[in-house]
């Protein structure tokens, strides 16, 4: 059952048919904001982002700033195997894999740059990952720059932890297995 | 050489007057419209509670956003300035001219001070006094229909020929009401001429009330403010562009020509301040300022220098155009535009029997007072 609601549009009276009286009203709003925020510009809700930033609010789950887990020894969890790279549809991925000097079986991403300038944010580098090792998780949303390279992202800056939260990413489910297969600390 | 100018002093003492005037002024209303483009999105942005443009900087000096114009300035010379392959070249690039031209015209009428005595020599404050400068505004303001319709006939493009035949029924129908209107200022004044009407609105009215035109003809400032409104083609009436819907006559124009159409939009909402200061609101005048000092109705009075006076009326007229200034940008984010047949069926069936009753009541009253 549609439920319909009735809008009583009741006639206009003289004075609002006039229209003058009702456009002084309406000035009189916008000036008192204007005059407000003129001398008292705390009232102004944005946010002079990049340069300040605030807190997002409650537990959104927004796709925010990308980073890359580590495992509990330290080392990447990528084992660059470029799916993340193919599925980007903006191709903002840039990988260079290299091999473990001891460990002949894993690669690990040598380079791994996000270009933040053409990234889409959407998440499919993260649906790709088979490792579980890339996230936008980190509730940093990327800032501007006034050239190019300052939006670039490199490896050093993706493997970043989260301050304030410990490590989360040694906790991530798909590497457990890996973790004790190696004897890994959890 | 020391005769032609012995002989042709009086000559070239006003070539040389009217050409610093003319820099003068003209340098003012172009500086303040520069800063007018500035005043719209910060106006605005604050109105909505937001901050508006604040990152244009020279040597990393912003001023929240005070070198605005310069940068949007610079960018519309760097754009690429493009005609469409089937326009008419000629008349698409006469249009902006037509538009600007008339506008700057307009400046010459407008008194912004009585008089300056420079080392014994009288200058008046305004660039042309002309007899007849309220049709001199009202035919030159005429012309600027040129500038709309040009551009939007030599587009070859149906929007914007739409946006053009709107400008035109708009700004033909309103030029009538805004006419009318100033008839019966005329009739208060007895004078078309700026300067005469501006000195005869330094009269007091009962002895303490300064006569100024919205004392003497409410009525008329109301609907000259409507009118005026929509002859600039400002929200509520912007139709003509409706940014929302058809663009406007200047859909094809890009770099400079684009920015002069917008400039001569400016020009108009500082022109349109000007003419308002100066018919309803007293022009350069200050109440009780006259030309020796303050005389105050209980009879109290306060002897100034001249060039404080004059430098008193020059900033009295300059705060008026800059509050008529914003409240045109006021209005224009605060209301909502209107559908065409309303615009309309408001000129002719509202304001044209308004303004033709107040000719009619000004008559009568000033038959009665006997002043006619």
């Amino acid at each position: 059952m549609i439920s319909v609601k009735k809008v009583n549009n009741r006639p206009l009276n003289l004075l609002e048919r006039i229209y003058l009286w009702e456009i002084a009203r309406g000035i009189s709003v916008t000036t008192r904001h204007f005059f407000v925020n003129l001398f008292f510009p705390k009232n102004i809700l944005t946010v002079p982002y990049p340069e300040k930033t605030i807190p997002l609010p409650g537990n959104a789950l927004f796709r925010t700033r990308h980073r890359l887990k580590i495992r509990s020894d330290g080392s990447p969890k990528c084992v660059a195997c470029f799916m993340c790279q193919t599925a980007c549809p903006a191709r903002c991925i840039r990988i260079e894999a290299a091999e473990y000097a001891e460990n002949t079986v894993e690669k690990y991403p040598a380079v791994f740059d996000i270009d933040l300038s053409r990234c889409v944010m959407c998440g499919m580098c993260v649906e790709a990952c088979p490792e579980d090792a890339i996230a936008m998780d980190t509730g940093e949303l990327p800032g501007g720059a006034l050239a190019r390279p300052g939006m670039k992202m490199t490896k050093e800056t993706l493997l970043r932890n989260i301050p304030g939260t410990g490590d989360p990413s040694a906790k991530g489910a798909a590497n457990r297995l890996a973790d004790e297969y190696s004897g890994g600390l959890e | 050489m020391m005769d032609f100018f012995a002989a042709n002093k009086d000559m070239l003492l006003f070539t040389g007057a009217a050409g610093v005037k003319l820099l003068a002024f003209l340098g003012a209303v172009m500086g303040f419209t520069a800063l007018m483009t500035l005043a719209e999105r910060k106006v605005s942005a604050l109105m909505q509670d937001r901050i508006g443009p604040n990152r244009a900087s020279v040597f990393g000096f912003a001023f929240n956003g005070l070198f605005q114009p310069i940068a949007d300035a610079i960018k519309m010379i760097l754009k690429e300035d493009f005609v469409p392959g089937r326009a008419e070249k000629l008349l698409f690039t006469l249009a902006p001219f037509f538009a600007l031209i008339p506008i700057l015209a307009l400046f010459a009428v407008i008194p912004f001070g009585d008089y300056v005595m420079v080392f014994g020599y009288r200058v008046n404050l305004q660039i042309a006094d002309l007899p007849l400068g309220l049709f001199f505004v009202l035919a030159i303001s005429g012309l600027a229909i040129y500038g709309v319709f040009l551009g939007g006939w030599a587009s070859k493009n149906n929007f914007a020929l739409l946006g053009a035949m709107r400008g035109a029924a708009q700004m033909i129908s309103y030029e009538v009401v805004l006419g009318l209107t100033l008839v019966g200022l005329m009739m208060c004044y007895g004078s078309a001429s700026l300067q005469d009407m501006v000195r005869a609105q330094g009269r007091l009215l009962f002895g303490f009330i300064p006569a100024w035109g919205v004392v003497c003809q409410p009525f008329a400032f109301v609907l000259f403010l409507v009118a005026a409104t929509a002859e600039n083609k400002r929200t509520p009436f912007d139709l003509v562009e409706g940014e929302s819907e058809i663009i406007g006559y200047f859909l094809e124009y890009s770099s400079m020509r684009f920015a002069a159409f917008m400039f001569a939009e400016f020009l108009e909402i500082v022109l349109i301040s000007m003419l308002l200061a100066t018919l309803f609101f007293g022009g350069w005048q200050v109440p009780y300022l006259y030309e020796t000092g303050f005389i105050f109705p209980g009879g109290a009075q306060l002897p100034l220098n001249h060039y404080l006076v004059t430098a008193m009326q020059a900033g009295s007229f300059a705060a008026k155009t800059v509050f008529f200034s914003w409240f045109s940008l006021v209005v224009r984010w605060t209301l909502p535009r209107f559908r065409f047949d309303q615009m309309m069926g408001l000129c002719w069936k509202a304001l044209l029997p308004l303004a033709l009753l107040n000719i009619l009541i000004t008559g009568a009253v000033m038959t009665i007072l006997g002043k006619l």
